[in-house]
């Protein structure tokens, strides 16, 4: 028998950071309390930017920025770093037992899954992507939706994801403090190089709610479902307006301090290859972001690569080498080896900066 | 393996006299199972967490298992001591990649001991999931004995992990297909 899944849909109205994740959570809750069938949540939130669970907010946004120019902020409850969204960016909630029939067992498989859910979606409208693991969905190197997600109680899961459809690199560039932004002139186009959108891929003009319609049928088609469109139930409700004032209204949430410590640096270094510039941002021992640049010659997707490979582990030199190893080919970056590389980084962890 | 850990066992040489020493039996006492290791002495919930049970004294930690498949940990958000915590609550969240897993606490009573070293080197869990990544010590209530038969031991580990590893083959074949 084809099960059905419930859908709420937001197409119409952008949704407010408390709302949207406030809904969002209460798909998990509603999916363990009440052994619910999975329900997804699709909507676009207002001009925003959201961080995740455990980011120190302080020393990821430019608040004063954001207040300036009325963008909301807001911490969510899944992991992962921060993103903007807006009226252009699909966002994805989905809450769904972590043992569902054709989900994967296991975080990378899970996540595996859920990624090749949406490369099928995009697929559908034009757009050859691909898993990047850790995290995220690429197209020819670039990056165009993040995944991340957060087990709930009795077993149930989270899964959030936020889609570019278009997107606002100089907004980006304005309110985010990443150690490029801050340290260099480069910003724009660093950041351009290492995003895509659909529509810059396209070249076309897609509308938000075919790409909705796209994702919704790519959700059908791999798990063998139906989705029934429906609206929260009185429980469920309840449950959005407690966690909209309770958790996503709240100073002690936004602004929580249970967090790593964040740093960043810069490593400028002189190599065979030409000067090497590596941008990281450290979150406690672990590399958040970091981003190679300089007047040597790769590709995007080379670069991409290796800094995906870097992201969300830890900063120590031995395991920095140990996971460039695992992803290097010859002239990747061409007359650059893994130690001179190793090293670039190390500097830039050396040069640090408490934010 | 698993008879070399009962030949110490029954030999009175489980009580170690230094950390060398307890690292030594340590290499004995791991059942590798696939190539993930399952001290046999300990007790396992359903949610990746072992129990180490000594009186009324439970050391809990995540297991081998689940640091192989959670990738580098970033950050682990603990309770307080002095919290109660019952079996099968989530006591604390665990961020790698960009996923938050819970840590179920696998029997009830009250926190008397954090690993403090955890805040600046979480990825100590990954190094050595069964000793110095250890989470948190529970002094257990009255419940202790019935609570541990609700958790998984001695010959139902294997056949756990097992079940386990066969489904993420499984699901890892399916995805292979697709």
């Amino acid at each position: 028998m084809i099960e059905n899944w419930r859908l709420f849909k937001n197409s119409s109205k952008l949704l407010s950071t408390g709302e949207g994740l406030a809904v969002d959570d209460t798909l998990a809750a509603t999916v363990a309390r009440h052994c619910s069938v999975p329900v997804l949540h699709l909507y676009t939130f207002r001009p925003s930017v959201i961080v995740g669970k455990y980011q120190d907010i302080e020393a990821a946004l430019k608040l004063n920025r954001c207040r300036e120019m009325g963008i909301e902020y807001n911490r969510r409850s899944t992991g992962g770093g921060t993103v903007i969204m807006g009226p252009e960016v699909v966002a994805l909630g989905l809450g769904i037992r972590v043992d569902y029939p054709g989900l994967g067992s296991g975080m990378g498989r899970i996540f595996q899954s859920l990624a090749q859910v949406l490369v099928n979606a995009l697929e559908k409208l034009g757009v050859q992507s691909r898993f990047r693991p850790k995290n995220d969905l690429e197209v020819n190197g670039r990056k165009i939706a993040g995944l991340s997600a957060a087990s709930e109680t009795g077993k149930s899961l989270l899964f959030h994801t936020s889609l570019l459809v278009d997107f606002d690199l100089e907004l980006l560039t304005e309110i985010l403090n990443t150690p490029l932004i801050k340290l260099s002139d480069k910003g724009y186009s660093c950041f351009s190089e290492r995003l895509t959108t659909l529509r810059r891929e396209l070249q076309d003009d897609i509308a938000v709610d075919t790409v909705l319609e796209a994702i919704e049928k790519s959700f059908e088609e791999h798990f063998g479902i139906f989705f029934q469109l429906d609206r929260p139930d009185p429980w469920e409700e309840n449950m959005i307006r407690y966690y909209m004032k309770e958790r996503y209204a709240r100073r002690e949430w936004i602004f929580s301090h249970k967090h790593p410590r964040a740093r960043m640096g810069i490593g400028r270094v002189k190599t065979r290859a030409g000067l090497l510039e590596i941008y990281l941002s450290l979150a406690g021992g672990s590399i958040e972001n970091l981003m190679i640049t300089g007047d040597f010659f790769s590709t995007t997707e080379d670069i991409s690569r290796l800094e995906s490979a870097l992201k969300w582990t830890s900063a120590r030199q031995e395991k920095i080498r140990e996971r460039l190893e695992a992803v290097w080919r010859e002239d990747m970056i061409y007359g650059l080896d893994v130690p001179s590389l190793t090293m670039a980084i190390m500097k830039a962890k050396e040069d640090q900066v408490r934010l | 393996l698993k008879n070399c850990w009962k030949w110490f066992r029954n030999n009175d040489l489980s009580g170690a006299h230094d950390r060398a020493e307890w690292q030594r039996r340590r290499l004995w006492d791991m059942a590798m199972i696939k190539g993930y290791s399952m001290p046999d002495e300990l007790y396992y919930n359903e949610d990746d967490c072992w129990a180490r049970v000594e009186g009324t004294r439970v050391t809990v930690g995540m297991t081998d298992f689940f640091q192989q498949e959670a990738g580098d940990i970033v950050f682990i958000d603990l309770p307080e001591e002095e919290d109660e915590v019952e079996q099968g609550e989530t006591c604390g969240k665990i961020q790698s990649r960009k996923w938050i897993a819970n840590l179920v606490a696998p029997v009830s009573g009250e926190v008397v001991e954090i690993n403090e070293d955890l805040e600046d080197n979480p990825e100590l869990i990954n190094e050595d999931p069964y000793g110095e990544g250890w989470i948190l010590v529970i002094e257990a209530g009255n419940d202790l004995e019935a609570e541990l038969g609700n958790l998984i031991h001695e010959d139902a580990v294997p056949d756990f992990l097992e079940r386990q590893i066969k489904k993420a083959e499984e699901e890892r074949a399916k995805l292979q297909e697709a």
